[in-house]
């Protein structure tokens, strides 16, 4: 996102919108005139396009740019509405547990963890979400490979991000995982070790099936390993069919 | 993507908040799905939700009701937010009779959930729950700022934003709802809830006030 410094009479009512804090007002000359006008920091700008969108600038003076590789990685993780390529899914990307009752991504036995790099609200750099990567990949749990964090590993052996996207920041990153129920206090006491590895925040999200009896086994795993959860969380109520009746099934 | 999932807050707030959502899965059930997409939305829309939206468009405070509804795709993602767990129930029972075979999910306290899907006959599927906040916490706002920025789980609400707006209202420059309804719109997916906005607002000004 972009500024025109012409354009901008200093008004400062796109400040307060951004989410990340990059855009500033400055005192400088602008016309050969001293002035106020607002500016955003391209390293702290996740081109999220919240400011332009919230059309309050009174001079249409916000733009946005084209943007390249890998720059456009702060796009695809930071505007909802963008469409990831290699998953066709928007936001960030995943559709995790939201049609398990489809694909049977989580199965009975097995729980699903994600960690929102970023989230809330704070932004991430790649580089702290190479830690999660590298280290989930050394404790030999295999990540989700539809999910568009995913497919940045360039080294799939050590878990390490394409080396060119480190510094890009973007709103948050998902990293995902479905590892059998009895090695998630191995695993999570991995990953709430990195927290003092790191940059930024994570958000931890787990997921489990559903027993045939209504029982949440997570829950029990979550109390054994006194890390406790939410009261609040998603629950996928079961109406999705693989194949619609009818209709001839996909190639 | 998991934006309906962090959302801080205690029972008493969280018992009038809950998101009801459908997409199909790309890999699976996608193909022609547009047309159960637009079902689902034409049943879901006549229960009065405080917000909606599709992640191929936006929210019906930026996006008239029939581009929303026009647009919609099969690789659409239909967003509903509801303040109370019995029109949630009248939900779960249409849609078990509509049986449109696309994934639906619901975001919410899971207790109350869970009884409503007892009581029409419905059985949980799949649970996500959140494990906390890890890492730098202490670069985070305050909890009441939270509790309504994590009504965008892709944090489009600036928690400077929020700030403003209790700003606009304490100068009488804009209503509590108005800005309930500003706060509303950065959140492309339609999945803020505006009614609850209100109330928190009101509560941090109601502890903000001397008097």
């Amino acid at each position: 996102m972009l500024i025109d410094g012409e354009s901008c009479v200093g008004c400062g009512s796109c400040v307060p919108y951004c989410p990340v804090e990059a855009i500033v007002l400055h005192e400088g000359h602008r016309n050969k005139k001293q002035k106020t006008y607002a500016y955003i920091n391209p390293d702290d700008c996740v081109e999220c396009s919240v400011c332009v969108r919230a059309s309050v600038c009174p001079t249409d003076a916000i733009e946005e740019q084209e943007l390249e590789w890998p720059r456009i990685l702060r796009k695809a993780f930071s505007d909802p509405l963008y469409v990831h390529q290699g998953t066709d899914v928007p936001g960030r990307g995943t559709e995790e547990m939201k049609t398990n009752d489809v694909t049977g991504r989580y199965a009975d036995g097995w729980i699903g963890i994600g960690m929102e790099f970023g989230r809330p609200g704070i932004g991430t750099r790649f580089r702290d979400v190479d830690k999660a990567t590298r280290k989930l990949t050394e404790l030999g749990v295999v990540l989700e490979p539809l999910n568009p964090m995913t497919q940045l590993i360039e080294n799939e052996k050590t878990g390490e991000l394409k080396s060119e996207i480190l510094d890009e920041k973007v709103l948050s990153a998902i990293v995902e995982c479905v590892i059998p129920a009895d090695r998630i206090t191995t695993v999570l006491t991995e990953i709430l070790r990195l927290s003092d590895k790191i940059e930024t925040v994570f958000s931890l999200d787990l997921i489990c099936k559903v027993g045939p009896d209504g029982h949440i086994p997570l829950l029990q795993e979550l109390n054994l390993s006194g890390l406790g959860c939410s009261i609040n969380g998603k629950v996928n109520l079961g109406l999705g069919r693989p194949v619609f009746a009818g209709e001839p099934k996909k190639e | 993507m998991t934006h309906s999932l962090h959302r801080a807050g205690g029972f008493q707030n969280l018992k009038e908040d809950f998101v009801v959502l459908s997409m199909s899965a790309k890999t699976v059930n996608s193909r022609g799905s547009a047309k159960k997409m637009k079902r689902f939305f034409e049943i879901l829309e006549r229960y009065g939700p405080v917000n909606y939206g599709d992640m191929k468009t936006g929210n019906k405070f930026n996006i008239s009701r029939d581009r929303i509804f026009i647009e919609i795709q099969d690789t659409s993602i239909l967003h509903f937010v509801y303040t109370d767990i019995e029109t949630v129930e009248k939900v779960f029972k249409e849609l078990q009779k509509a049986d449109l075979g696309l994934s639906v999910v619901v975001s919410g306290l899971i207790g109350p959930i869970n009884e409503q899907c007892s009581k029409v006959g419905l059985q949980m599927h799949t649970v996500e729950v959140s494990g906390g906040i890890h890492g730098k916490t202490g670069m985070l706002p305050g909890k009441s700022i939270l509790e309504i920025t994590t009504m965008c789980g892709h944090s489009m609400v600036a928690s400077r934003l929020v700030e403003d707006m209790i700003k606009a209202i304490k100068k009488r420059k804009i209503t509590l709802k108005e800005a309930s309804v500003e706060l509303a719109k950065p959140c492309q997916c339609g999945i803020f809830n505006p009614k609850r906005a209100e109330y928190l607002l009101g509560r941090i000004l109601d502890a903000t006030n001397p008097f």
